[in-house]
């Protein structure tokens, strides 16, 4: 690998930017609200404590948010040095992960005693970032060709999805790669080998398909479910189902803050994966396109922040931060309108998860870490 | 700081454009298609699934309203609406291990099948199942205590409304019935049941996916709107006197096709009384009461080789329409001589016809070729317009109706009402079947003036009745007066206007002198000035060719009218079938009771007729034999002693019987003295003065009823022993005086 002289870094520091804080601060608040909503009746049924949820969320959000900022004094640069090793760390973890106590039939989850529970995956986001935004960085203008723009981040997102489909974890696969894409794609790898990678990738998913039969069923019923989850609303299209029903009794304005029926035992964890169809029964339309826009102000202003980024490494870790937060985003919408088939992907900011709060707002700090040193233009 | 010391940003142009585009390829692609998926099930589909969610999470349960009461006209209840409970259980609230308790408890307490309850808890997953209806109170507070004390869970009492007619068969072929989701299925049940049934109300509960309530969820509680009520212009005393005298009817005369009765106010066209007998109990209406009725439909086997069709089925089904049936309103009938009536009153006040008009009979007419015979074979002779009416001479009425010829028929038979349904409130009223002005040919308008080949109902009836003599105006027949709301208030007050002037008021007055003429002692009350005429149709739609219907309506007092009767016995199968004979009597019994009920008190006279002069009858038992004999001697009554006893110890009429002056009692002054037994004679035919005799002379008492007078006309009618009978001596024989002349 050539060396190539890095980007010093700034001796003053600059200010954070404001337009991303504000919004980042507004979806934690946010979300912490919906998610006391959505909690409170599973959190009464099940641990007969309302604030069960609740508790441990705000402790993480306010956990994270000064982490946060802590993270937004740290000199991203350092990452450089960072990327190997958290790759590393992601492939130890993902492989311990395969040895944890299946949950819902899944091994997904890392127990560490007296720590709480943590999903590698999110781990491996945030490593795959990282090395990604390195490599571009480094090989900028080597990225066109398949040893530099490609080669690399094959072999990592190959090694990485193949550890996560063992778990299994199709959803955090698909958002990686989805990430890992999106990167490649802006770093300046050239289209062609997107449309090979395709191939490959169909390929390697029929390869996946005979290495492990066991993985077919798994996804055959969630396809199947996606098509019409009427057919079985007792059964397997009932998560779909309720989540439907949810959205659609919302209608316009919804039926106002803490008054969903279906958290009530309706919709399956309604803290988790499905918040946003409560958000959509109790604040309508307008409340589900006010979080919809949320997300969209965020692509734009983490955007904006990559393009006036110091340097290729700012705007592509940028880039993959953002990429995750709004692809997640997407997908977790697009599971709970059914407009793609289900699978467990949840809502960042919203969706209970402390370890996972508090990751993502860690990299929020990283993105505010690298809007101090952006060159906006002067007008 | 410069223009200069700003470096650029050290990305490549390629990283800009194309995070743009990844951009705009988010946003417009991905969060646009995720917007417009939110917009189709939030905004467009918003219906549909809402109602899915509402119909898991809500559940909803109904609140009856309380059915109005129908009162009778001094608001005696006559039908109200008692609270009963619904029990049932949810299964999927019952673990199964506590199912064989559930359904153990509930099938010793409500009576019902403990293995069929059980298998429907084992294989049902739904919330409802219903264990039994209408369940009284005593029950219902034995499960509820049982849940209790067993602990028990998924048994759910839901309160209901059963409707209640405290005076069983009373009125019922008027009042209707309800069903057992109390939806009014006849009479005034069905015609006023939007008014009666009131709103029933919901509440509304929001449960969780366990099916229990939500905690903090708010209820919506609509209430029930009770139904109003109704004041019905029946009487009950009026309606009692109408149905036992109809009942007596229909036993003695052996009516086939039932009775039926009418009380109407002649001046507001409110109907104090209404009866078909026989009749059935509204608190069940799906028996047949009719022993012989149930006795064929129990006859009607199921043919197995007609499978489609269930023979048993439809026979009950056609008993049961046979019992409901008001046949006051619904059925039609040819009413004879009584629409004489109204024959009489177009020639009349048409002018076509004055009262002293006379009109010759020689026992029969011969119209276009149809000879139509008059009752009295022998003729009449000539005779005015009065005596042909209280003769109800046929060819004379054939003679006064083509005196005034078709056109004048006809509009004043549909000016008294007769082509049109009166409108009274009460369901299914019939359809006349007449002849129009332009095909009443010589032949029809012959027949029709005397009542026959035209079919009115008996309420049209009684109403011309009515309008004839009432001034001539036409009144509304109607059942409720009032509707009252759930605390009693007038919501409505129902008084209709008469309709129209149908005949002067000069007219009405000579209608009342015919119909006073006509009566002259047929209705034997004694007391009363009564006016009337007698009706006996053939049925010619009958196989029977000796099928009759006899009815008489009778109007009271006839200088002054105030009430009609109209008795119509549908197939009477007695020792008469004309309704002079068998109707009449009826009429008078029941004006009898009405009259002085109304305050109308009799008056006697050499017209009128003597009173029957009663004291009541004291319990002598025990008394010195002295006292008792002087005692009876002072209240007019003879006493014959058994026995060589000093004191009384028995009597006979017991005590507590009213008693005609004059009657005999026999005192027993000895224990086990036997009856001396008497053999009833035959009285009828006999005078009153004949009648009397007869039976003192062999030690027996008689009570007199209808017209008392030594009129050459009036004649014992009916006895209530038959001759021949064994009784003890004193026995008190009732018989009914009256003029049998045959007029009809």
């Amino acid at each position: 690998m050539k060396k190539v002289k890095l980007v010093k870094p700034e001796k003053s520091i600059g200010s954070i930017d404001l337009p991303f804080m504000v919004l980042v601060l507004t979806l934690v608040i946010f979300g912490l609200i919906m998610l006391f909503s959505a909690s409170y009746a599973t959190a009464y049924y099940r641990f007969n404590d309302s604030y069960k949820f609740i508790k441990q969320q705000a402790f993480f959000a306010v956990i994270g948010v000064i982490a946060m900022f802590v993270a937004s004094r740290v000199d991203y640069h350092i990452f450089h040095k960072l990327a190997l090793p958290l790759l590393a760390l992601t492939m130890v973890l993902l492989v311990i992960v395969l040895f944890m106590p299946e949950l819902n039939g899944a091994k997904r989850w890392i127990f560490i005693p007296g720590l709480g529970n943590f999903q590698p995956s999110e781990v491996a986001k945030f490593a795959v970032i990282v090395l990604f935004a390195n490599i571009i960085a480094v090989n900028a203008d080597k990225m066109k060709t398949f040893s530099y723009g490609v080669l690399p981040f094959g072999i990592v997102l190959g090694a990485v999805a193949v550890l996560m489909l063992l778990e299994p974890h199709l959803s955090g696969t698909i958002l990686i790669c989805s990430i890992g894409a999106v990167m490649m794609f802006i770093g300046g790898t050239s289209l062609k080998w997107f449309g090979i990678g395709g191939a490959i990738g169909a390929g390697g998913i029929t390869a996946a398909v005979l290495a492990f039969p066991d993985l077919v069923p798994y996804a055959m019923t969630r396809i199947e479910m996606w098509q019409n989850p009427f057919m079985d609303i007792q059964g397997k299209g009932h998560q779909t189902v309720q989540s439907l029903y949810a959205i659609g009794s919302g209608g316009l304005f919804g039926l106002g803050l803490g008054n969903s029926r279906q958290k009530h035992m309706y919709v399956p964890e309604p803290q988790n994966d499905f918040i946003f169809s409560i958000i959509c029964e109790e604040l309508g339309f307008v409340g589900a396109m006010l979080v919809v826009l949320l997300f969209v102000a965020l692509l734009i202003r983490g955007a904006t922040i990559a393009i006036y980024a110091k340097d290729k490494f700012g705007a592509m870790l940028v880039v993959g931060i953002t990429a995750q937060v709004t692809i997640q985003a997407m997908l977790n919408i697009a599971v709970v309108t059914n407009t793609i088939p289900n699978t467990g992907i949840s809502l960042p900011f919203f969706s209970y998860g402390g370890t996972s709060l508090l990751m993502l707002l860690g990299e929020m700090g990283i993105v505010l870490s690298v809007s101090r040193q952006c060159r906006y233009p002067k007008e | 700081m410069s223009k200069e010391q700003t470096p650029k940003p050290n990305t490549t142009i390629t990283i800009r454009r194309r995070i743009i585009i990844t951009v705009a390829v988010m946003v417009l692609g991905g969060f646009g298609l995720l917007g417009y998926n939110l917009g189709c099930l939030q905004l467009r589909d918003y219906e549909e699934l809402q109602a899915k969610a509402s119909k898991q999470q809500m559940r909803a349960t109904t609140i009856p309203a309380n059915r109005g009461v129908i009162y009778d006209a001094n608001m005696k209840v006559l039908a109200q609406s008692t609270t009963v409970w619904n029990i049932s259980v949810s299964p999927k609230e019952i673990p199964d291990e506590k199912k064989e308790a559930v359904a153990k408890g509930l099938s010793e307490i409500l009576e019902v099948d403990y293995d069929a309850l059980l298998e429907r808890m084992r294989t049902s997953n739904s919330y409802y199942e219903s264990v039994k209806k209408k369940v009284e109170k005593p029950a219902t507070d034995a499960v509820r205590e049982w849940v209790s004390s067993a602990d028990l869970p998924g048994v759910n009492i839901d309160q209901d409304t059963k409707r209640y007619y405290p005076y069983g068969d009373f009125a019922s072929t008027v009042l209707g019935f309800t069903s057992s989701d109390n939806k009014g299925l006849a009479g005034l049940e069905y015609y006023y049941n939007d008014t009666l049934s009131g709103t029933p109300g919901r509440s509304v509960q929001a449960t969780n996916a366990l099916g229990y309530e939500m905690p903090y969820a708010e209820e919506s509680y609509y209430e029930a709107k009770d139904g109003n009520s109704l004041v019905s212009t029946l009487d009950e005393v009026i309606q009692h006197s109408l149905e036992k005298n109809l009942q007596l009817a229909v036993k003695t005369h052996n009516v086939s096709q039932r009775a039926i009765g009418i009380v109407m106010d002649v001046n507001t066209g409110a109907i104090l009384g209404m009866a078909t007998e026989g009749a059935y109990d509204p608190n069940d209406p799906f028996t047949i009461y009719d022993e012989a009725l149930r006795a064929q439909v129990d006859a009607v086997q199921d043919d197995p080789a007609t499978a489609d069709v269930n023979e048993h089925t439809e026979a009950l089904e056609k008993a049961r329409q046979f019992q409901w049936r008001n046949k006051a309103v619904n059925d039609l009938y040819e009413p004879g001589s009584v629409f004489k009536t109204v024959t009489a009153a177009a020639a009349l006040d048409s002018g076509s016809s004055t009262i002293n008009s006379s009109f010759s009979c020689s026992g029969s007419l011969t119209v276009a070729g149809t000879r139509m015979r008059c009752a009295h074979p022998e003729g009449h002779g000539s005779q005015t317009l009065l005596q042909s009416y209280v003769n109800s001479c046929n060819p004379a009425f054939i003679q006064i109706g083509t005196k005034m010829g078709a056109e004048t028929f006809f509009s004043y038979f549909e000016s008294f009402g007769l082509t049109q349904k009166t409108g009274i409130d009460l369901p299914g009223e019939a359809q006349s079947q007449f002849y129009k002005a332009e095909s009443l040919g010589p032949v029809q308008l012959a027949s029709s003036s005397f009542g026959q080949s035209i079919k009115i109902t008996p309420i049209q009836m009684i109403t011309a009745v009515s309008t004839a003599i009432n001034g001539g105006h036409l009144v509304q027949p109607h059942m409720v007066s009032k509707i009252l709301d759930e605390n009693g208030n007038v919501v409505k007050d129902v008084t209709p206007a008469s309709k129209r002037q149908v005949i002067s008021e000069e007219t009405s007055a000579q209608m009342r002198t015919l119909m006073a003429g006509a009566a002259v002692s047929k209705t034997q009350v004694a007391g009363y000035q009564v006016g009337g005429k007698s009706g006996t149709s053939q049925k010619l739609d009958s196989g029977d060719p000796e099928a009759r219907i006899a009815s008489f309506v009778a109007v009271a007092p006839i200088n002054d009218p105030k009430v009609a009767v109209l008795i119509v016995l549908d197939e009477p199968h007695s020792y008469s079938s004309y309704g002079g004979m068998l109707a009449a009597p009826v009429a008078g019994k029941v004006l009898g009771d009405v009259l002085p009920y109304i305050g109308i008190q009799p008056v006697y006279n050499e017209e009128n007729g003597e009173a029957q002069v009663t004291a009541g009858l004291g319990d002598q038992t025990g008394g010195l034999l002295v006292d008792v004999q002087a005692a009876l001697q002072k209240q007019g009554f003879f006493s014959k002693v058994v026995g060589n006893g000093t004191t009384v110890v028995r009597q006979f009429p017991s005590g507590g019987t009213s008693l005609a002056k004059g009657s005999t009692v026999i005192l027993y002054t000895e224990d086990g003295a036997a009856d001396s037994m008497i053999t009833v004679p035959d009285i009828i035919g006999r005078s009153n003065t004949a009648a009397s005799q007869a039976l003192t002379a062999v030690g027996l008492n008689i009570f007199k009823e209808g017209v008392i007078s030594d009129d050459t006309n009036i004649k014992a009618l009916s006895q209530n022993v038959e001759p021949g009978t064994q009784v003890p001596a004193g026995t008190v024989v009732t018989v009914v005086f009256g003029d049998n002349t045959i007029y009809d």
